[in-house]
C-alpha cells in the first residue's frame, strides 16, 4: 500500500548545511486569522485496510522466517499488521541509508547534548 | 458524542499556591483537600488519573503546615499538589506504563528521583496519570484504561503519549505533572490541552526510577499552567543523579531569577522546509508568535526529515528489543497497534538503526552551528489542533496523514538530539495549539525565558478548561 509523501526528499549529496533567510510568509499568514473549528476534527475515516499476505512478496517471507527465527508468536490475524509497519520503517530506513557518511563516523548510542 | 461541561474556574498556578500556603493566606491541606475534591468531581470526565495517593497526600500537607507553624522555612513548591505519567515509580503502586502487562509486577520499592526532588521543594504527590501503552503514542488513547480526554472537548485527544498529564493540567486538576518525551510526548500533549511543557536537554533531567522507553531518546519533563511554573519545578529537579546512566555532571544553574530578563538581546528564528505549517491554526500561532518575538528571519534545520526518519528507526528497534522477552511471552496483553510496531521493530535490520545512530552525531553538529546565529528556533509544536478520540487520518496541507505516526512530526527532529525546548500554548478558540521554542543544549533559561515574555505580553496562555 503507498502512502503519501508530503513532501520530496532533499537530495542526500552536495552541501546540506542551514540556511538563514528573512521571513517572507510572516505577514501574509499572521492575517489568516483563522480561529474557526479545525479541518482535523471533522474528517474522521476508517482505518485503512493492512495490505494482505502475498506468496510473492520477499516482505511476507521475512516476515514469517523473521517471527520464526526470533520465537516471536505472528497470529495470522497480525501479518497484515506487522508487514504494513515494517514497510514503513524500512522506507523511512531508507531515507537514513542513502544518506553518505564517512566510514569513521561514530554512532551515538549514549548520546551526550 | 459527549457533552462537554462549561465551568468558570480558573485553575491557580503552581506560584500562587506556594506563595499562599508560605504567606498563610492558605494551607496545604486545604490545597490538597480542593484539588482532592476536584479530582473526585472532573477525573471521571477527563479520565487523566489512574490511581489517586490521598493519604500519602494529605500526611505531606500536614507535615509541611506543621513546617510553617514551628516557624521553619519552605520550599518554592510548597503545598503545590502534583501527579506523574504512571511510568514513573511511586513507593508503593505497580508502575504501569500504560500497560496490562506491568499489572502483575510488584509495587515500586522507592520513589522516582524527580518525585523525591520535587517533594523536597515542598510538592504534594496526587497520583499517577494515564498514558498510551508502554509510550509508543501521540495520542493519549490506552484499550486498558480508556482514553484521557481533552478538557476543551471530551471528544478530542488529549496528545500522547503523557495524555493524562496533558489533561489533568490543563483541566485544572493539578497545576504541575510530570511526563516523558521519547519523541514528543511532552510536546504534543501541551500543544493539543494548551499547556506550557518543557522537555529539557538530554541528560538534564534524572530518568532514575521510571519504566523506559528508547534508552537514546527518553526524556522526562514537567508540564505547567506558566513559564515560570516550569522554571520552578526545572530549578526543583535538576541536578546530576548517578542513579540515571545518561545523568550529566555538570554545575547546576538555576533558571528562575533569568526569567525576568525577557526576550531582549535574543536572536530568534522561525524553522523553515520540512517544518512549514500547512494547517491554519498552526500557521496562525507560529506567525503570532514569532512577530510577538521579533522573528524577522526563517532559518532551515537541515535535513529535518532524516532526522525524524532516525528517530523513527531508533524508536522501532531500540523499543522492540526492550519488549522481545515480553513479546515472546504475552503478546495477547499488548494494545494490538503497539504490538505489531514492536514486532516488526524487531524484524527491522540492525544496520538501519546504527546507521541512524551515525547519523545523529552528524546531525547533532549540523544543528548546533545554527545556534551561533540564533538563540532560539521557533517550530509548530503540532500540525493540527486536538484530533476526535479514535480519529484516524488528518489533513496536512494537501494530504491525509495517520494521525497516530504523525502528530510529532514536527517534534521528533528535535529530540532526536536532545535539544530543550518549551512547548507553548496559543489560545485560539474552539481549542489551543502549541508552538515549540527550541534552544541549544542546556539553554533552557532561553527558551524559558522567552516563554515568559510571550506570557506576559498575553501571546500565549493556559486556556481555562471547558470541563
Amino acid at each position: 500500500m503507498k502512502r503519501k509523501i508530503a513532501r520530496k526528499t532533499k537530495p542526500a549529496r552536495g552541501k546540506p548545511g542551514a540556511k538563514i533567510s528573512a521571513r517572507k510568509s510572516a505577514k501574509k499568514s499572521a492575517a489568516k486569522t483563522t480561529k474557526s473549528g479545525t479541518k482535523s476534527g471533522a474528517k474522521a475515516k476508517p482505518r485503512r485496510a493492512p495490505p494482505a499476505p502475498t506468496k510473492s512478496d520477499p516482505l511476507d517471507a521475512l516476515v514469517v522466517a523473521g517471527t520464526q527465527a526470533l520465537r516471536l508468536p505472528l497470529d495470522p490475524a497480525w501479518h497484515g499488521s506487522v508487514k504494513f509497519n515494517l514497510q514503513l520503517i524500512l522506507r523511512l530506513g531508507g531515507l537514513v541509508d542513502e544518506f553518505p557518511l564517512p566510514d569513521d563516523a561514530e554512532p551515538g548510542p549514549v548520546f551526550y547534548a | 458524542m459527549l457533552d462537554t461541561p462549561t465551568t468558570d474556574f480558573a485553575p491557580p498556578t503552581a506560584a500562587a499556591i506556594a506563595a499562599a500556603v508560605k504567606s498563610g493566606q492558605s494551607s496545604a491541606v486545604r490545597v490538597v483537600e480542593a484539588a482532592l475534591a476536584r479530582i473526585r468531581e472532573r477525573d471521571p470526565l477527563l479520565n487523566s488519573f489512574t490511581a489517586v495517593t490521598e493519604q500519602r497526600a494529605l500526611l505531606r500537607a500536614q507535615a509541611i503546615d506543621a513546617t510553617r507553624a514551628r516557624g521553619e522555612p519552605l520550599g518554592p513548591l510548597a503545598g503545590v499538589p502534583f501527579a506523574v505519567k504512571n511510568l514513573i515509580d511511586i513507593a508503593g503502586l505497580t508502575t504501569l506504563a500504560g500497560s496490562k502487562i506491568n499489572r502483575d509486577n510488584p509495587p515500586a520499592h522507592r520513589d522516582a528521583t524527580l518525585i523525591e526532588r520535587l517533594e523536597a521543594a515542598g510538592a504534594i504527590l496526587l497520583g499517577a496519570l494515564n498514558m498510551g501503552e508502554y509510550a509508543y503514542d501521540f495520542t493519549g488513547e490506552n484499550i486498558h484504561d480508556g482514553p484521557s480526554r481533552n478538557p476543551h472537548d471530551l471528544n478530542r485527544m488529549t496528545g500522547g503519549s503523557s495524555g493524562g498529564s496533558g489533561a489533568a493540567v490543563g483541566g485544572g486538576l493539578v497545576p504541575l505533572a510530570l511526563g516523558s518525551d521519547t519523541n514528543g510526548s511532552i510536546r504534543v500533549p501541551s500543544s493539543l490541552c494548551g499547556i506550557f511543557g518543557l522537555k529539557p536537554t538530554y541528560g538534564a533531567l534524572s530518568r532514575a526510577r521510571s519504566f523506559p522507553f528508547v534508552a537514546s531518546l527518553d526524556h522526562l519533563g514537567p508540564f505547567a499552567r506558566s513559564a515560570y511554573d516550569l522554571a520552578l519545578a526545572f530549578d526543583a529537579m535538576q541536578g546530576f543523579d548517578p542513579d540515571d546512566p545518561i545523568s550529566v555532571d555538570r554545575p547546576v544553574e538555576p533558571v528562575t531569577p533569568l526569567l525576568d530578563r525577557g526576550a531582549d538581546g535574543l536572536r530568534v528564528a522561525v524553522a523553515s522546509d520540512y517544518f512549514k505549517c500547512k494547517n491554519g491554526e498552526a500557521c496562525y500561532a507560529i506567525d503570532r508568535v514569532a512577530a510577538a518575538l521579533g522573528a524577522n528571519r526563517d532559518i532551515e534545520i537541515p535535513q529535518a526529515e532524516r532526522a525524524r526518519a532516525a528517530a523513527f528507526v531508533i524508536t522501532a528497534t531500540e523499543g522492540a528489543a526492550l519488549h522481545l522477552d515480553r513479546l515472546r511471552r504475552r503478546a495477547g496483553d499488548y494494545d494490538p497497534a503497539v504490538r505489531d510496531r514492536l514486532i516488526a521493530g524487531a524484524l527491522a535490520p540492525a544496520s538501519l538503526a546504527v546507521k541512524a545512530q551515525k547519523f545523529r552525531r552528524w546531525y547533532r553538529e549540523e544543528v548546533l552551528k545554527l545556534f551561533t546565529e540564533v538563540d532560539a528556533i521557533l517550530a509548530p509544536a503540532t500540525p493540527c489542533t486536538a484530533p476526535l478520540i479514535g480519529q484516524q487520518m488528518f489533513t496536512h496541507g494537501d494530504v491525509e496523514l495517520p494521525v497516530r505516526a504523525n502528530l510529532g512530526l514536527y517534534t521528533q527532529p528535535i529530540s532526536f538530539i536532545g535539544l530543550p525546548v518549551v512547548a507553548v500554548p496559543v489560545p485560539l478558540i474552539p481549542l489551543p495549539i502549541g508552538v515549540q521554542i527550541i534552544a541549544a543544549p542546556w539553554r533552557e533559561d532561553v527558551a524559558l525565558r522567552l516563554a515568559h515574555a510571550l506570557e506576559a505580553q498575553g501571546v500565549v496562555a493556559a486556556m481555562r478548561p471547558a470541563v
